[in-house]
């Protein structure tokens, strides 16, 4: 049974791109495998400050992914999230009645990660 | 006494839906130190009050919304 989900992740602001995104690749690889599920959404927040310190830091680069897929997966990509060091803190929830669009907050979608959602979704 | 009703302020601007990412709007329902402001200030319906409360509990979580406003420890 797919459900609709949602993640806001919070990465160490000291990663650069390229590791957000490789990081970002490969947890969307545990939710995507098979053919179960489906990443609809990707909205980079960049950085942004925290209201109080996680980890001794006071800034978090911050990314809301929403997707679709099979309950059954979801164990296995919070495990890996959670073990990653360069998440400071996320969030999983269900996005079933939320409003769909994903920037309530300053969101930049680079040109790049437009293409790659048109990709999941071809 | 009762007191005059008054209208909820989030069905009155038709939002359905109160949502934990967009903090600006949550932070307008909450008190000079942080806490969540009772519906009794708020104004809101019982069905959106439950809702600011998750929301904003979830946003807190994300430190997009601080637990305690103002504190220097």
């Amino acid at each position: 049974m797919a459900r609709r989900y949602e993640t806001v992740y919070i990465f160490d602001p000291a990663l650069e791109e390229p590791a957000i995104t490789e990081r970002l690749d490969r947890f969307h690889a545990l939710l995507t495998k098979d053919g179960k599920g489906t990443i609809t959404n990707l909205a980079q927040w960049g950085k942004r400050a925290l209201s109080y310190p996680i980890k001794k830091k006071d800034t978090g680069y911050y990314v809301v992914a929403q997707f679709e897929t099979a309950a059954d997966l979801l164990p296995e990509y919070e495990r890996a999230v959670k073990l990653d060091e360069g998440v400071i803190r996320f969030l999983v929830v269900v996005s079933e009645g939320l409003p769909a669009k994903p920037e309530a907050a300053p969101a930049v979608i680079t040109a790049d990660v437009v293409d790659e959602i048109e990709e999941d979704e071809a | 006494m009762r007191r005059p009703a008054k209208t909820c302020p989030v069905c009155e601007s038709g939002v359905r839906v109160l949502d934990y990412k967009d903090d600006r709007t949550l932070g307008r329902f909450l008190t000079e130190r942080g806490k969540i402001l009772p519906s009794r200030l708020s104004g809101m319906c019982a069905r959106h009050q439950r809702q600011l409360a998750t929301a904003i509990k979830r946003a807190r979580q994300l430190a997009l919304l601080p637990y305690i406003k103002g504190y220097v420890g």
